[in-house]
């Protein structure tokens, strides 16, 4: 008999970016780890059985497992530990991680600590040290950062899909829009204003159909979450805990003109499918994730989301792969304003990549973190007000995300 | 084993063989260093409650192609090498060595020289890059297939305007002159094929054209 996985809390540092961020990883873990506490006062870090690290790239911070600095820093030698590095997924991966530790028994209390500082290096630095995820001896040198991959995969989709820039700039507005009311959030921290439609078809051309404010921040960011089973969730957090239901976690390949036609997508969904605009590893890890919670029908069953905009393009793409609506109704889903706070599905209501920021390694708890908030009806002591409130939300999903779509994971929350 | 082999390996003084790198040239522009790590500087804020620390780093890489190098090496002699596999005839550019369908068993595959020639699967315009390619904007990049190829390449395209490419054209492949390639992937681009001519002028392409005129501005005014 396996475990049933339960989150019971969690805080991330603000997030930001230059200036305004300096806490060093450390630092950062510990404010993350005693504003977890304050929530949860019968919480004892010498509870926890197992530490995992969530840390995408050594090159920001140039240490080598600087885990090993956060953990003692922490008072938890003797502890044991490791780093999870999946891309972009690398937070997703190390949830999934200390789920499987959990449901396997061995372990009953699990702690995740993510972080990434991109800003130790200058901004276009930072681009390249990320795009060193693509193939360096193929794609590095014409491409040169990840919005150009996203660009010419949103291109061809968008075209298929009959959507148009409005249509996905209105996700961009929503995003940053709802991060308005995240004190945590970069966009609230640093650019500090609601923005439109119209400003975001004016932003800057990243590449077409990508501008500027299309696109997610770069960040200085820590985040901390509990996992744990459900009779230290009972003793510790009774009446404010969530399960983890379903969990799926799927892979793609590196380079994203090698899908066209590769053999095991063909195998599982017939030919003709990824191409190179269909998130397979999404839709995959999505159909897991249902699978184990009882998922059949996900735009009803699930209330809001978290998921990995880390282009507007991107996450009207998930909004495809995960099964919320077919290409014939996506144009009209977002204009219908489906996902935005009033619509039947809100989806990224704590401002998402676009909007909280994405510092690679802990963004994935972000948007676990966001949904247990909702979950746990912790959102009016979180956010400034309740407008970025799901109205009584009892089912979330998260969605992490790596590559072009290389390493793709997703997660069914429940309040318990 | 036998004694007369057992004797001759202890008396082997190579036991595992290096290739002879016998063509070496380096691009690597004056003046770059290896200096190692070096803490360069620090910065302390007003109240001397927070201090930044500056750390230097700077390192050559050896990127080994191994199984790879026929592509890379073909770059240098101008052309497309691709490969093929002997089971299932897949045929890839970028290169597989050992075949991808787990029904062929990582069979390795066979090099092919591959036409000069492609179609777009998908493509986009640039209007920002890493800092190394700033002043080529706007970009073109195309995903493009070349010949029977099972995956699309990505690479520049020159010689069209930004708003002027299309779905499903054709390509031809052209090299740098000989003396400029370095075997890597930017030796070639792309550039539409002999006889391809626009499309009349569209809202997609208004729309784009919007875009990328204040690119060119931009750029101009970079040092």
């Amino acid at each position: 008999m396996s475990e049933r996985v339960c989150i019971i809390g969690g805080a991330t540092t603000p997030f930001d970016y230059g200036a305004t961020g300096f806490e060093s990883i450390e630092g950062g873990a510990a404010d993350c780890v005693r504003e977890t506490m304050r929530d949860l006062p019968e919480f004892r870090l010498r509870d926890l059985d197992l530490m995992i690290y969530s840390h995408f790239s050594v090159h920001f911070g140039h240490q080598l497992a600087p885990e090993w600095i956060i953990h003692d820093h922490l008072g938890l030698a003797g502890l044991p530990h490791y780093r999870v590095e999946n891309g972009g997924n690398t937070g997703g991966s190390s949830l999934y991680a200390a789920a499987l530790a959990v449901m396997s028994g061995h372990h009953q209390a699990v702690g995740i600590v993510g972080w990434e500082t991109m800003d130790s290096v200058s901004q276009s630095q930072g681009s390249e040290f990320i795009a060193l995820a693509s193939d360096i001896r193929y794609e590095l040198l014409v491409g040169g950062i990840y919005p150009i991959y996203y660009a010419a995969m949103a291109n061809k989709w968008m075209k298929e899909n009959h959507v148009t820039e409005e249509d996905v700039a209105s996700i961009a507005a929503k995003n940053k829009n709802n991060a308005m009311d995240n004190p945590k959030a970069q966009w609230y921290r640093n650019d500090h204003r609601y923005i439109t439609v119209d400003d975001v078809m004016n932003s800057r051309l990243i590449a077409y159909p990508i501008k500027k404010y299309d696109c997610s921040l770069m960040t200085r960011g820590v985040a901390f979450m509990i996992v744990c089973n459900e009779a230290y969730a009972k003793k510790v957090n009774p009446d404010g805990y969530v399960t983890v239901d379903g969990m799926g976690l799927s892979s793609c390949t590196i380079r994203a003109g090698d899908r066209i036609n590769y053999p095991s997508w063909k195998e599982r969904y017939g030919p003709g499918y990824p191409d190179m605009t269909e998130f397979a590893a999404c839709r995959n890890s999505a159909e897991q994730a249902y699978k184990m919670a009882g998922i059949t029908d996900p735009l009803h069953q699930i209330d809001f989301g978290e998921i990995h905009d880390a282009f507007s393009t991107s996450e009207a793409q998930i909004y495809k792969a995960l099964g919320l609506v077919d290409g014939e109704h996506v144009a009209q889903f977002l204009r219908d304003h489906s996902t935005h706070m009033d619509g039947q599905i809100p989806m990224n209501p704590g401002g998402g990549l676009l909007g909280y920021g994405h510092p690679v390694g802990a963004t994935g708890l972000m948007s676990s973190i966001e949904c247990y908030y909702q979950l746990a009806g912790m959102i009016p002591r979180k956010h400034l007000s309740t407008k970025t409130q799901v109205p009584d939300p009892t089912c979330g999903i998260v969605n992490s995300h790596a590559g072009t779509g290389t390493s793709i994971s997703n997660f069914i929350l429940r309040r318990a | 084993m036998p004694e007369a082999v057992m004797e001759k390996a202890r008396k082997k003084t190579k036991y595992a063989s290096a290739p002879n790198f016998t063509d070496k040239k380096q691009f690597r522009p004056t003046g770059v260093q290896e200096t190692g790590l070096a803490f360069v500087g620090y910065e302390v804020s007003e109240d001397r409650q927070v201090m930044n620390q500056f750390l230097h780093y700077d390192q050559l890489y050896t990127i080994r192609h191994g199984k790879n190098s026929p592509f890379f090496i073909g770059l240098l002699d101008g052309k497309i090498m691709g490969t093929r596999c002997p089971r299932c005839g897949t045929s890839w550019v970028p290169v597989r060595t050992h075949c991808w369908s787990l029904d062929c068993d990582l069979v390795e595959t066979d090099w092919v020289e591959m036409p000069l020639t492609a179609t777009v699967h998908t493509w986009t315009v640039a209007g920002w890059s890493g800092r190394s390619s700033l002043k080529r904007l706007p970009i073109i990049l195309v995903y493009a297939i070349i010949g029977e190829s099972s995956v699309a390449i990505a690479n520049e395209l020159h010689g069209v305007k930004p708003w002027d490419v299309e779905f499903g054209m054709p390509l031809k492949i052209v090299f740098k002159p000989k003396n400029d390639r370095q075997g890597v992937i930017t030796d070639f681009h792309f550039e539409p094929a002999d006889g391809w001519r626009p499309g009349p002028m569209t809202e997609e392409k208004r729309r784009i054209k919007e875009l990328v005129d204040p690119v060119y501005e931009w750029v101009k005014t970079l040092k």
